[in-house]
């Protein structure tokens, strides 16, 4: 009783706001949400919540789902990703070339310029690159320019107790080459095909001089090339930012200005229904009350995240995890879509793929035969493998989150249900440091969040180490034909092609069968009646701020 | 009186130097023991050595004696205290100096507290007067059942259910009624918003207050109780002096001085009690930071955060003992 009052009266309180949000609009014409024909108002300003784990919006050193989503519309990279396919496409650049993979012409279009009247042009790249190279900056997105030509000269030499044993020698890229104002020469330290792919994400956006001078108030003031211009950010309170009006590219939103909200937490759910906030997401005891709001139905988006959870083994340990067999009974025996029915409907997707199908160009749903839940299959399989040590457990470790705990004990007893193997599960807080130490001595969580829109990120840097002899630090997997395709990738003469090819690599990996793809994280969000067209990136999770239709509240 | 005074503040300062050596004990131990906030700040990659060097030295965290369990690193808390001693904080993990962040979140945490003190008391001396006053009667059973209602909700029960059921209906309701952004629907406000600190704090700190405000009621009757029975009311009584007066010099001072002790010892409770109102409404508070400082391992925050708090607790307690003092002439010979 007392829930159901609960959730009419929730029901008759987003009536009354809506009521009001309707009554009090300014040119409303009604058509939210249906068929995208809304169009914007100036004058709306678009309301979200922002996570206060946002400590800068430098972005070199931007690398967490809320920063980067603010400066999409605060930066323009050199390409942007197409939002169905994601596939790039140019767009501070005009032409991004190459005859051999390794050395890369980049054109950048004429006139453009930052919001304080700096031009966009090749210097604006390069000083913002080596900055980031630069190893003793510390940038959270230092790695992504490790295939640039000079990267390990700017990187300096520690001991294991970490003083610092040599300093840099270079301080700046030796791969970069300002040609002239509009072009950019980067060599890299090898054929990468899908180099092109990766300049648009947030780390290899351009800075202005005047940002790279003051680089600490840049991080809290960024001076930007996109739409919106930060106006003001109380650090931990909220951030808003203005069109700005002096923008020449084509995609830019029409309403007028985002305001976000910072919060401690997720815990926003009353506020959007209250009306003040145009996008959330409700906690795990509302979900069930919005899911049966036919009103808030209307207005729910899903789609497919790029996080994929998988179970990894200590290879470089002896252990029935080492034959292949053993591997496949474990993945056999996992119900993924039972537990996912059971904990978290609407949130995950079984994985069976080493890359996550429809959120990046040759990812493709199926590749992991093995994946699908099948005890007697399972029980074979252990049965080939020699069957489980008598009197052992399993020890499956992961890091403390609550919810990963859940999901992984459902695994466990999953495992335990269908193979008879007692298990137990190690969630310890220092997961990094022992993951690094290969201090494991049992399967473990693992998880990949990819950087670039390409198979390959999903691939190359979880699975390829180019160590024949230890295998990967994570998980000790080396192979010589997985290698082999990568590289195959890399030297392909255009990115179709080298797709095609890192999907030859994916193969590899669905034979060799060194992790257990488990889950891919859903998307989901509820919006409110003042915005329309609403496209979540797979990446962030969060809506494309630059598609979005906003009218006043 | 001056050297009571002066042994209480040498006695504070001792407290608040070893709170800060406790403190930088347990957050040096914990990053020795759970790993490195630096692990942490590369994710799912595995950084190499050089990378994760760069970035301990940017947290301040480059000192060998962090990676060797045990080691009670008293080099960087003496270097951390000779900063304290010129007015340096510090920054936080990414830069941020510390005293800027405790100049946001400071004032809304003081402005929750002043509501909450005017909650207690209030709610404390009215109702536990009229407790007193009322003793066996009605009034005075209505009163204790309330108090015994009150502990039985603890904060953050009070919280989530404001929250979600409560605030969003009130909000639409005095939308509707008063207009959105009049004051009404402010104070229903589900969450605290920067523009209208006053009105979106003052459900939360009367919440807050009346959880806390239990204990006082109770307190403040027991010992208006005891000073109704005392000789000196029956001698004022006898001389003929009439019940207000008898109440409000006789009853009321007398009985004020455990009261006012209590304050002391709830004050720290409202602490605690904040971390969870200033998470739950959102409120760019000391205990909202604090919190994201622990969970981060943030050792720069969470010690200039505590030394601050404890600075300031240390602070209310030699008021309180002051006052005391000048309510009580014989606590200061003792």
């Amino acid at each position: 009783m007392g829930r159901k009052a609960a959730v009419a009266a929730t029901a008759t309180a987003v009536a009354l706001v809506l009521a009001s949000c309707s009554g009090g609009g300014g040119d409303d014409d009604g058509t939210d949400g249906g068929g995208g024909g809304g169009g914007s108002d100036p004058d709306a300003t678009l309301h979200l919540a922002l996570s206060q784990d946002v400590e800068t919006l430098l972005p070199m050193d931007s690398n967490v789902g809320d920063n980067i989503s603010v400066l999409d519309v605060v930066y323009d990279g050199l390409v942007r990703y197409d939002p169905k396919t994601t596939e790039p496409y140019n767009y501070v650049a005009e032409s991004v070339e190459t005859e051999d993979n390794t050395v890369w012409t980049i054109k950048i279009k004429p006139d453009l310029t930052f919001q304080n009247g700096e031009p966009v042009d090749a210097d604006a790249f390069a000083r913002a690159w080596n900055y980031a190279a630069y190893g003793p900056n510390a940038m959270a997105n230092n790695y992504f320019f490790e295939r640039i030509a000079g990267y390990d000269e700017m990187q300096g030499e520690t001991d294991d107790e970490g003083n610092v044993t040599k300093e840099p020698e270079a301080e700046t890229l030796s791969g970069l080459k300002v040609v002239d104002p509009q072009t950019l020469e980067v060599t890299l330290t090898g054929p990468f095909a899908g180099f092109a792919t990766m300049l648009g994400y947030t780390g290899f956006f351009p800075i202005a001089q005047a940002c790279l001078d003051d680089i600490e108030a840049c991080a809290v003031q960024p001076i930007g090339n996109g739409p919106f211009q930060v106006e003001k950010w109380d650090q931990g309170v909220n951030l808003t930012a203005q069109r700005w009006e002096d923008y020449t590219l084509e995609e830019t939103p029409e309403y007028g200005a985002i305001e976000w909200t910072e919060y401690t937490g997720e815990d926003n759910w009353p506020d959007f229904q209250a009306g003040n906030l145009d996008f959330a997401v409700p906690p795990p005891a509302e979900q069930q009350a919005a899911a049966n709001d036919p009103d808030l139905q209307e207005r729910y988006v899903e789609g497919p995240g790029a996080a994929l959870t998988y179970l990894a083994f200590p290879l470089y340990k002896d252990g029935p995890w080492t034959d292949v067999e053993f591997r496949k009974a474990i993945s056999l025996a996992v119900d993924r879509q039972g537990i996912i029915d059971a904990l978290l409907p609407g949130q995950r997707v079984p994985a069976d793929s080493w890359v996550v199908p429809d959120v990046v160009p040759g990812g493709t749903g199926g590749t992991c035969e093995w994946c699908t839940f099948d005890p007697e299959a399972a029980k074979a399989a252990l049965e080939k493998a020699g069957g489980w040590p008598e009197g052992e457990k399993l020890t499956i470790h992961l890091g403390q989150d609550a919810t990963e705990q859940e999901l992984f004990k459902a695994v466990g007893d999953s495992i335990q249900e269908t193979l008879g193997i007692p298990y137990e599960l190690d969630a310890t807080p220092d997961y990094f440091a022992r993951r690094a130490a290969r201090d494991f001595s049992g399967p473990f969580r693992a998880n990949w969040f990819p950087d670039y829109p390409l198979n390959e990120n999903y691939l190359a840097p979880v699975y390829a180490s180019g160590d024949e002899k230890n295998g990967n630090v994570e998980f000790g997997y080396y192979s010589a034909d997985f290698e082999a395709a990568v590289k195959a990738g890399d030297e392909a003469a255009t990115l179709d092609e080298a797709v095609t090819q890192y999907q030859e690599a994916e193969k590899i990996l669905a034979t060799d069968f060194p992790t257990i793809p488990l889950f891919v994280a859903q998307n989901t969000d509820y919006y409110s009646e003042n915005v329309s067209n609403v496209v979540l990136d797979p990446f962030s999770g969060e809506p494309k701020l630059r598609l979005l239709e906003v009218t006043n509240g | 009186m001056g050297r009571y005074i002066l042994r209480r503040s040498l006695l504070g300062v001792a407290t608040l130097l070893l709170v800060m050596f406790v403190l930088h004990l347990l957050t040096t131990f914990a990053i020795q023991l759970n790993g490195n906030p630096a692990l942490a700040f590369f994710g799912d990659k595995v950084p190499t050595e050089s990378q994760l060097a760069a970035v301990e030295t940017r947290f301040g965290l480059d000192d060998p004696c962090y990676d060797q369990t045990g080691n009670p690193c008293l080099g960087p808390f003496v270097e951390r205290l000779g900063q304290y001693a010129q007015g340096d904080f510090g920054t936080n993990l990414r830069g941020r100096e510390v005293t800027d962040i405790v100049a946001t979140a400071a004032p809304n945490t003081l402005k929750l507290f002043l509501v909450v003190t005017i909650v207690w008391f209030v709610l404390g001396m009215g109702l536990g007067t009229a407790a007193a006053r009322r003793r066996d009667r009605s009034a005075d059973h209505g009163i204790r059942l309330t108090s015994v209602l009150i502990d039985a909700f603890p904060i953050f029960v009070l919280l989530l259910v404001y929250r979600y059921v409560f605030a969003v209906p009130l909000n639409g309701w005095a939308e509707d009624t008063f207009g959105a952004g009049s004051l009404p629907a402010l104070w229903f406000r589900p969450s605290f918003d920067d523009d209208h600190p006053w009105a979106t704090l003052l459900v939360p700190g009367i919440l807050l207050g009346l959880a806390g405000s239990a204990a006082f009621i109770r307190l403040v009757r027991a010992s208006q109780l005891e000073s109704y029975a005392g000789d000196h009311v029956r001698t004022a009584r006898s001389r003929g002096l009439n019940e207000r007066h008898v109440v409000t010099h006789h009853v009321i001072r007398n009985s004020a001085v455990p009261v006012v002790t209590a304050v002391g010892l709830t004050f720290t409770e409202a602490l605690a009690g904040a971390v969870v109102t200033e998470g739950m409404m959102n409120i760019y508070g000391m205990g909202g930071v604090l919190w994201e400082a622990v969970r981060a391992a943030d050792v720069a925050l969470i010690l200039g955060i505590v030394t601050i708090l404890a600075a300031v607790t240390v602070v209310v307690m030699l008021v309180v003992d002051i006052a005391y003092a000048a309510l009580d002439p014989r606590i200061r010979y003792a």
